[in-house]
Protein backbone atom coordinates (compact mmCIF):
# COMPACT_ATOMS: atom_id res chain seq x y z
CA UNK A 1 0.00 0.00 0.00
CA UNK A 2 1.33 3.66 -1.21
CA UNK A 3 0.76 6.87 1.44
CA UNK A 4 -1.42 8.07 -1.16
CA UNK A 5 -4.20 5.28 -0.76
CA UNK A 6 -6.81 5.84 1.36
CA UNK A 7 -6.92 3.66 4.52
CA UNK A 8 -8.66 0.70 4.31
CA UNK A 9 -12.42 0.74 5.64
CA UNK A 10 -12.50 -1.70 8.41
CA UNK A 11 -15.89 -0.75 10.07
CA UNK A 12 -17.33 -4.03 10.66
CA UNK A 13 -20.44 -5.12 8.29
CA UNK A 14 -23.30 -6.59 8.91
CA UNK A 15 -23.36 -10.35 9.00
CA UNK A 16 -25.19 -12.15 6.46
CA UNK A 17 -28.98 -13.37 7.75
CA UNK A 18 -28.67 -16.53 10.08
CA UNK A 19 -31.87 -19.01 8.99
CA UNK A 20 -33.15 -18.44 12.49
CA UNK A 21 -33.85 -14.54 11.44
CA UNK A 22 -35.24 -15.87 8.47
CA UNK A 23 -37.80 -18.08 10.29
CA UNK A 24 -38.86 -15.08 12.09
CA UNK A 25 -39.29 -12.81 9.28
CA UNK A 26 -41.53 -15.38 7.75
CA UNK A 27 -43.55 -16.13 10.56
CA UNK A 28 -43.46 -12.21 10.75
CA UNK A 29 -44.96 -12.11 7.10
CA UNK A 30 -47.46 -15.11 7.70
CA UNK A 31 -49.18 -13.80 10.89
CA UNK A 32 -49.86 -10.36 8.64
CA UNK A 33 -50.99 -12.31 6.18
CA UNK A 34 -53.24 -14.47 8.43
CA UNK A 35 -54.54 -11.30 10.01
CA UNK A 36 -55.27 -9.27 6.80
CA UNK A 37 -56.93 -12.59 5.48
CA UNK A 38 -59.34 -12.68 8.68
CA UNK A 39 -59.94 -9.19 8.62
CA UNK A 40 -61.09 -9.27 4.70
CA UNK A 41 -63.48 -12.71 5.75
CA UNK A 42 -64.81 -10.94 8.56
CA UNK A 43 -66.19 -7.83 6.88
CA UNK A 44 -67.80 -10.12 3.85
CA UNK A 45 -68.53 -13.50 4.59
CA UNK A 46 -68.52 -14.52 7.78
CA UNK A 47 -71.63 -12.64 8.55
CA UNK A 48 -73.45 -14.16 5.93
CA UNK A 49 -71.74 -16.19 2.81
CA UNK A 50 -74.96 -14.85 1.08
CA UNK A 51 -74.96 -11.36 -0.12
CA UNK A 52 -79.15 -10.83 0.30
CA UNK A 53 -82.45 -12.42 1.02
CA UNK A 54 -84.93 -13.44 -1.47
CA UNK A 55 -88.43 -12.16 -1.53
CA UNK A 56 -89.60 -15.55 -1.00
CA UNK A 57 -87.08 -16.36 1.73
CA UNK A 58 -88.03 -13.45 3.47
CA UNK A 59 -91.82 -13.90 3.41
CA UNK A 60 -91.72 -17.32 4.25
CA UNK A 61 -89.76 -16.59 7.54
CA UNK A 62 -91.54 -12.98 8.35
CA UNK A 63 -91.47 -13.41 11.60
CA UNK A 64 -87.68 -13.92 12.31
CA UNK A 65 -86.83 -11.11 9.91
CA UNK A 66 -89.09 -8.72 11.75
CA UNK A 67 -87.96 -5.16 11.20
CA UNK A 68 -84.45 -6.48 11.25
CA UNK A 69 -82.07 -4.24 8.78
CA UNK A 70 -81.26 -7.03 5.89
CA UNK A 71 -80.75 -7.08 2.15
CA UNK A 72 -83.96 -7.84 -0.03
CA UNK A 73 -83.81 -9.08 -3.62
CA UNK A 74 -86.54 -9.54 -6.10
CA UNK A 75 -87.81 -8.27 -9.55
CA UNK A 76 -89.10 -4.76 -9.53
CA UNK A 77 -92.84 -5.42 -10.70
CA UNK A 78 -93.75 -2.99 -13.57
CA UNK A 79 -95.91 -0.39 -13.85
CA UNK A 80 -95.71 0.19 -9.76
CA UNK A 81 -92.33 2.29 -10.07
CA UNK A 82 -93.35 6.03 -8.36
CA UNK A 83 -90.44 8.80 -8.41
CA UNK A 84 -90.76 10.42 -5.56
CA UNK A 85 -88.79 13.80 -4.04
CA UNK A 86 -86.94 11.54 -1.71
CA UNK A 87 -86.46 8.29 -4.05
CA UNK A 88 -88.82 6.39 -5.27
CA UNK A 89 -91.34 3.63 -4.35
CA UNK A 90 -92.29 0.16 -6.34
CA UNK A 91 -93.29 -3.16 -5.74
CA UNK A 92 -90.41 -5.73 -5.27
CA UNK A 93 -91.96 -9.27 -7.00
CA UNK A 94 -90.67 -13.32 -5.88
CA UNK A 95 -91.92 -16.11 -7.56
CA UNK A 96 -95.60 -16.37 -7.72
CA UNK A 97 -97.36 -14.09 -5.71
CA UNK A 98 -95.09 -13.14 -3.21
CA UNK A 99 -94.15 -9.17 -3.01
CA UNK A 100 -93.16 -6.23 -1.12
CA UNK A 101 -94.22 -2.96 -1.52
CA UNK A 102 -91.10 -0.68 -1.17
CA UNK A 103 -90.24 3.10 0.08
CA UNK A 104 -86.90 3.61 -0.85
CA UNK A 105 -84.64 6.50 0.01
CA UNK A 106 -81.86 8.28 -1.96
CA UNK A 107 -81.52 8.11 -6.14
CA UNK A 108 -81.74 5.00 -7.56
CA UNK A 109 -78.78 3.22 -9.99
CA UNK A 110 -78.82 4.54 -13.06
CA UNK A 111 -79.65 1.31 -14.64
CA UNK A 112 -82.58 1.07 -12.34
CA UNK A 113 -85.60 -0.03 -14.24
CA UNK A 114 -88.75 -2.11 -14.51
CA UNK A 115 -88.36 -6.22 -14.51
CA UNK A 116 -84.72 -5.78 -13.10
CA UNK A 117 -83.44 -7.53 -10.34
CA UNK A 118 -82.80 -5.03 -7.57
CA UNK A 119 -81.06 -5.57 -3.92
CA UNK A 120 -83.04 -3.11 -1.40
CA UNK A 121 -80.93 -2.45 1.65
CA UNK A 122 -83.48 -1.80 4.46
CA UNK A 123 -85.86 -2.90 6.85
CA UNK A 124 -89.51 -3.48 7.68
CA UNK A 125 -90.94 -0.15 9.27
CA UNK A 126 -92.64 -2.10 11.85
CA UNK A 127 -92.26 -5.80 12.63
CA UNK A 128 -95.56 -7.00 11.37
CA UNK A 129 -95.37 -4.51 8.09
CA UNK A 130 -95.85 -5.49 4.60
CA UNK A 131 -94.00 -2.46 3.51
CA UNK A 132 -90.07 -2.79 3.20
CA UNK A 133 -88.05 1.16 4.05
CA UNK A 134 -85.19 0.43 1.81
CA UNK A 135 -82.24 3.33 2.35
CA UNK A 136 -80.27 1.90 -0.94
CA UNK A 137 -81.28 0.16 -4.43
CA UNK A 138 -78.53 -2.23 -5.91
CA UNK A 139 -79.09 -3.24 -9.44
CA UNK A 140 -78.43 -7.07 -9.70
CA UNK A 141 -77.70 -7.46 -13.71
CA UNK A 142 -78.17 -10.76 -15.36
CA UNK A 143 -74.84 -12.40 -17.14
CA UNK A 144 -76.84 -12.64 -20.39
CA UNK A 145 -75.31 -9.91 -23.06
CA UNK A 146 -77.85 -9.17 -25.95
CA UNK A 147 -77.45 -6.80 -28.44
CA UNK A 148 -79.64 -3.57 -28.65
CA UNK A 149 -81.49 -3.05 -32.06
CA UNK A 150 -82.08 0.64 -31.94
CA UNK A 151 -83.85 0.38 -35.48
CA UNK A 152 -86.77 -1.50 -33.94
CA UNK A 153 -89.58 -0.42 -33.14
CA UNK A 154 -91.90 -0.65 -29.68
CA UNK A 155 -95.18 -1.82 -30.33
CA UNK A 156 -98.13 -0.05 -27.91
CA UNK A 157 -98.18 -3.68 -26.44
CA UNK A 158 -94.62 -3.75 -25.12
CA UNK A 159 -92.89 -6.11 -28.26
CA UNK A 160 -90.71 -5.08 -30.42
CA UNK A 161 -90.42 -5.89 -34.18
CA UNK B 1 -35.94 -21.12 -35.64
CA UNK B 2 -39.56 -21.25 -35.18
CA UNK B 3 -38.62 -20.80 -31.55
CA UNK B 4 -36.65 -17.63 -32.11
CA UNK B 5 -39.80 -16.36 -34.49
CA UNK B 6 -42.44 -16.91 -31.95
CA UNK B 7 -40.63 -15.10 -29.60
CA UNK B 8 -39.98 -11.99 -31.86
CA UNK B 9 -43.51 -11.86 -33.18
CA UNK B 10 -45.33 -12.57 -29.40
CA UNK B 11 -45.07 -8.68 -28.63
CA UNK B 12 -46.20 -7.16 -31.68
CA UNK B 13 -48.84 -9.88 -32.16
CA UNK B 14 -49.89 -9.41 -28.68
CA UNK B 15 -50.31 -5.24 -29.41
CA UNK B 16 -52.58 -6.11 -32.29
CA UNK B 17 -54.82 -8.32 -31.09
CA UNK B 18 -55.43 -6.09 -27.89
CA UNK B 19 -55.56 -3.39 -30.55
CA UNK B 20 -58.38 -5.44 -32.02
CA UNK B 21 -60.33 -6.24 -29.22
CA UNK B 22 -60.20 -2.45 -28.39
CA UNK B 23 -61.22 -1.59 -31.85
CA UNK B 24 -64.38 -4.49 -32.16
CA UNK B 25 -65.18 -3.69 -28.21
CA UNK B 26 -65.30 0.43 -28.78
CA UNK B 27 -66.78 0.27 -32.62
CA UNK B 28 -68.11 -3.16 -33.96
CA UNK B 29 -70.29 -4.36 -31.37
CA UNK B 30 -73.66 -3.07 -30.15
CA UNK B 31 -74.87 -1.55 -27.06
CA UNK B 32 -76.22 -4.56 -24.94
CA UNK B 33 -80.19 -4.26 -23.98
CA UNK B 34 -79.95 -3.03 -20.44
CA UNK B 35 -76.10 -1.98 -19.64
CA UNK B 36 -75.99 0.27 -23.23
CA UNK B 37 -72.74 0.87 -23.42
CA UNK B 38 -71.40 0.11 -19.93
CA UNK B 39 -71.26 -3.33 -21.20
CA UNK B 40 -68.13 -2.61 -23.31
CA UNK B 41 -66.21 -3.49 -19.90
CA UNK B 42 -67.38 -7.02 -20.50
CA UNK B 43 -63.93 -7.16 -23.40
CA UNK B 44 -61.85 -6.24 -20.38
CA UNK B 45 -63.20 -7.39 -16.99
CA UNK B 46 -63.79 -10.67 -17.71
CA UNK B 47 -60.07 -11.75 -19.92
CA UNK B 48 -58.42 -9.72 -16.79
CA UNK B 49 -60.02 -11.92 -14.35
CA UNK B 50 -59.57 -14.99 -16.92
CA UNK B 51 -55.22 -14.09 -16.52
CA UNK B 52 -55.38 -12.99 -13.03
CA UNK B 53 -56.93 -16.44 -11.31
CA UNK B 54 -56.69 -19.03 -13.88
CA UNK B 55 -53.51 -18.27 -16.03
CA UNK B 56 -50.73 -16.60 -13.54
CA UNK B 57 -52.09 -17.89 -10.90
CA UNK B 58 -52.49 -21.17 -12.40
CA UNK B 59 -48.80 -20.88 -13.36
CA UNK B 60 -47.28 -20.05 -10.24
CA UNK B 61 -49.19 -22.99 -8.44
CA UNK B 62 -48.13 -25.68 -11.12
CA UNK B 63 -44.39 -24.29 -11.14
CA UNK B 64 -44.45 -23.74 -7.31
CA UNK B 65 -45.80 -28.10 -7.07
CA UNK B 66 -43.17 -28.96 -9.83
CA UNK B 67 -40.57 -27.31 -7.51
CA UNK B 68 -41.93 -29.15 -4.43
CA UNK B 69 -41.75 -32.61 -6.52
CA UNK B 70 -38.03 -34.11 -5.89
CA UNK B 71 -38.15 -34.86 -9.53
CA UNK B 72 -38.38 -32.08 -11.42
CA UNK B 73 -36.96 -29.29 -8.39
CA UNK B 74 -34.97 -27.09 -10.27
CA UNK B 75 -34.50 -22.84 -9.79
CA UNK B 76 -36.19 -22.56 -13.06
CA UNK B 77 -39.57 -23.54 -11.49
CA UNK B 78 -39.06 -21.01 -8.65
CA UNK B 79 -38.37 -18.07 -10.99
CA UNK B 80 -41.40 -19.56 -13.06
CA UNK B 81 -43.70 -19.35 -10.25
CA UNK B 82 -42.02 -15.70 -8.78
CA UNK B 83 -42.69 -14.49 -12.61
CA UNK B 84 -46.09 -15.71 -12.49
CA UNK B 85 -47.45 -14.54 -9.22
CA UNK B 86 -46.14 -10.97 -10.01
CA UNK B 87 -48.02 -11.10 -13.23
CA UNK B 88 -51.07 -12.08 -11.37
CA UNK B 89 -51.14 -9.95 -8.70
CA UNK B 90 -50.93 -6.98 -10.97
CA UNK B 91 -54.49 -8.32 -13.13
CA UNK B 92 -56.14 -9.15 -9.89
CA UNK B 93 -55.42 -5.81 -8.72
CA UNK B 94 -56.81 -4.45 -12.46
CA UNK B 95 -59.76 -7.08 -12.29
CA UNK B 96 -60.84 -5.42 -8.94
CA UNK B 97 -60.70 -1.91 -10.75
CA UNK B 98 -62.21 -2.45 -13.72
CA UNK B 99 -64.50 -4.33 -11.60
CA UNK B 100 -65.43 -1.10 -9.38
CA UNK B 101 -65.74 0.88 -12.53
CA UNK B 102 -68.49 -1.25 -13.89
CA UNK B 103 -70.25 -1.60 -10.73
CA UNK B 104 -70.61 1.74 -9.37
CA UNK B 105 -73.29 2.63 -12.65
CA UNK B 106 -74.22 -0.66 -12.36
CA UNK B 107 -75.13 -1.88 -8.79
CA UNK B 108 -74.73 2.00 -7.80
CA UNK B 109 -71.81 1.05 -6.06
CA UNK B 110 -68.10 0.54 -5.96
CA UNK B 111 -67.97 -2.34 -3.79
CA UNK B 112 -70.25 -4.84 -2.33
CA UNK B 113 -68.94 -7.18 0.31
CA UNK B 114 -70.21 -10.43 -1.32
CA UNK B 115 -68.45 -13.65 -1.79
CA UNK B 116 -66.88 -13.18 -5.39
CA UNK B 117 -65.61 -9.71 -4.42
CA UNK B 118 -64.34 -10.46 -1.28
CA UNK B 119 -62.56 -13.57 -2.47
CA UNK B 120 -61.13 -12.52 -5.06
CA UNK B 121 -59.81 -9.24 -3.00
CA UNK B 122 -58.38 -12.44 -0.25
CA UNK B 123 -56.48 -13.72 -3.77
CA UNK B 124 -54.72 -10.21 -3.50
CA UNK B 125 -53.82 -9.92 -0.35
CA UNK B 126 -52.38 -13.74 -0.82
CA UNK B 127 -50.33 -12.97 -3.94
CA UNK B 128 -48.82 -10.07 -1.76
CA UNK B 129 -47.94 -12.09 0.83
CA UNK B 130 -46.38 -14.54 -0.97
CA UNK B 131 -43.91 -12.06 -2.86
CA UNK B 132 -43.54 -10.37 0.99
CA UNK B 133 -42.59 -13.96 2.03
CA UNK B 134 -39.78 -14.02 -0.83
CA UNK B 135 -38.54 -10.90 0.40
CA UNK B 136 -37.91 -11.92 4.02
CA UNK B 137 -36.08 -15.22 3.21
CA UNK B 138 -32.45 -14.85 1.45
CA UNK B 139 -31.36 -18.21 1.01
CA UNK B 140 -32.55 -19.35 -2.16
CA UNK B 141 -33.71 -22.61 -1.68
CA UNK B 142 -35.40 -21.98 2.00
CA UNK B 143 -37.07 -18.82 0.05
CA UNK B 144 -38.15 -21.25 -3.36
CA UNK B 145 -39.47 -24.38 -0.73
CA UNK B 146 -41.74 -21.81 1.64
CA UNK B 147 -43.37 -19.50 -1.02
CA UNK B 148 -44.18 -22.67 -3.11
CA UNK B 149 -46.07 -23.85 -0.29
CA UNK B 150 -47.90 -21.09 0.07
CA UNK B 151 -48.44 -20.71 -3.53
CA UNK B 152 -50.00 -24.20 -3.11
CA UNK B 153 -52.22 -23.07 -0.19
CA UNK B 154 -53.02 -19.68 -1.86
CA UNK B 155 -53.96 -21.46 -4.63
CA UNK B 156 -57.61 -23.41 -2.54
CA UNK B 157 -59.15 -19.98 -2.90
CA UNK B 158 -59.54 -20.00 -6.65
CA UNK B 159 -62.12 -22.76 -7.18
CA UNK B 160 -63.90 -20.59 -4.39
CA UNK B 161 -63.95 -17.75 -6.84
CA UNK B 162 -64.82 -19.64 -9.29
CA UNK B 163 -67.74 -21.31 -7.74
CA UNK B 164 -68.60 -18.14 -5.38
CA UNK B 165 -71.44 -16.92 -7.65
CA UNK B 166 -72.88 -20.90 -8.01
CA UNK B 167 -72.24 -22.06 -3.95
CA UNK B 168 -73.79 -18.61 -2.52
CA UNK B 169 -76.19 -15.15 -3.06
CA UNK B 170 -73.67 -12.72 -4.74
CA UNK B 171 -74.13 -8.96 -6.09
CA UNK B 172 -71.63 -9.94 -8.84
CA UNK B 173 -72.96 -11.82 -11.74
CA UNK B 174 -73.11 -15.10 -11.98
CA UNK B 175 -71.13 -16.61 -15.00
CA UNK B 176 -71.56 -15.72 -18.84
CA UNK B 177 -69.02 -17.99 -20.35
CA UNK B 178 -68.21 -21.21 -18.24
CA UNK B 179 -71.75 -21.72 -17.06
CA UNK B 180 -73.05 -24.81 -15.37
CA UNK B 181 -75.12 -25.47 -18.55
CA UNK B 182 -72.15 -24.85 -20.72
CA UNK B 183 -74.57 -22.18 -22.55
CA UNK B 184 -73.37 -18.75 -23.61
CA UNK B 185 -75.34 -16.12 -22.40
CA UNK B 186 -73.80 -13.66 -25.00
CA UNK B 187 -74.73 -13.33 -28.72
CA UNK B 188 -73.09 -12.44 -32.16
CA UNK B 189 -70.57 -10.18 -32.09
CA UNK B 190 -70.46 -9.92 -28.63
CA UNK B 191 -69.65 -13.36 -28.33
CA UNK B 192 -66.82 -13.07 -31.07
CA UNK B 193 -64.73 -9.55 -29.30
CA UNK B 194 -65.47 -11.60 -25.91
CA UNK B 195 -63.43 -14.37 -27.33
CA UNK B 196 -60.81 -12.45 -29.25
CA UNK B 197 -60.10 -10.19 -25.41
CA UNK B 198 -59.38 -13.84 -24.15
CA UNK B 199 -57.08 -14.30 -26.81
CA UNK B 200 -55.26 -11.00 -27.02
CA UNK B 201 -54.85 -10.95 -22.89
CA UNK B 202 -54.01 -14.92 -23.38
CA UNK B 203 -51.18 -13.56 -25.07
CA UNK B 204 -50.45 -10.90 -23.30
CA UNK B 205 -49.80 -13.11 -20.25
CA UNK B 206 -46.72 -14.92 -21.76
CA UNK B 207 -45.73 -11.82 -23.14
CA UNK B 208 -45.55 -10.34 -19.78
CA UNK B 209 -44.60 -13.90 -17.73
CA UNK B 210 -41.24 -14.08 -20.60
CA UNK B 211 -40.55 -10.87 -19.54
CA UNK B 212 -40.38 -11.01 -16.05
CA UNK B 213 -38.46 -14.54 -16.17
CA UNK B 214 -35.45 -13.39 -18.31
CA UNK B 215 -35.75 -9.74 -16.09
CA UNK B 216 -35.01 -12.33 -12.96
CA UNK B 217 -32.60 -14.80 -14.86
CA UNK B 218 -30.25 -11.41 -15.75
CA UNK B 219 -30.84 -10.08 -11.97
CA UNK B 220 -29.65 -13.51 -10.88
CA UNK B 221 -26.15 -13.17 -13.12
CA UNK B 222 -25.95 -9.38 -12.42
CA UNK B 223 -26.09 -10.40 -8.37
CA UNK B 224 -23.80 -12.92 -8.84
CA UNK B 225 -21.32 -11.20 -11.41
CA UNK B 226 -20.97 -8.11 -8.36
CA UNK B 227 -20.00 -11.23 -6.18
CA UNK B 228 -17.45 -12.25 -8.19
CA UNK B 229 -16.05 -9.04 -8.66
CA UNK B 230 -15.88 -7.96 -5.03
CA UNK B 231 -13.99 -11.29 -4.65
CA UNK B 232 -11.29 -10.95 -7.15
CA UNK B 233 -11.28 -7.16 -5.90
CA UNK B 234 -10.13 -8.80 -2.32
CA UNK B 235 -7.91 -11.05 -3.40
CA UNK B 236 -6.18 -8.39 -5.28
CA UNK B 237 -5.79 -6.67 -2.45
CA UNK B 238 -4.23 -9.41 -0.65
CA UNK B 239 -1.89 -9.58 -3.25
CA UNK B 240 -0.14 -7.01 -2.33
Amino acid sequence: MTSTEAPLDLTPVEPPSSPSRSRWRSLGVVAVLALAVLALLSQGLLHSLNYFKTVDEVLANRASVGDSVIRLEGVVKPDTITRTSSGASFILAGSGSNQVSVIARGTPPQLFQANIPVVVVGHFTTRASSVFDGTQILVKHTASYIAQHPSRVQAPNGTTR
Amino acid sequence: MIKLLSQRLLGPVTLLALAATLWMGLVVTPPDKVQGDLARLVYVHPALAWVALYLSFGTATIASGLYLWKRTRSMVMDRVAHSAMEVSLVFIVLTLITGSIWGRPTWGVWWAWDARLTSTAILGVLALGYLALRRANDDPTLRARRSAVLAILAAINVPIIHFSVQWWKTLHQGATVFTASRTLLIHGSMAWTLLLSFVAFTMLFFWLLRARYRLEVQRERTSGQSLRDALEERRREGAF
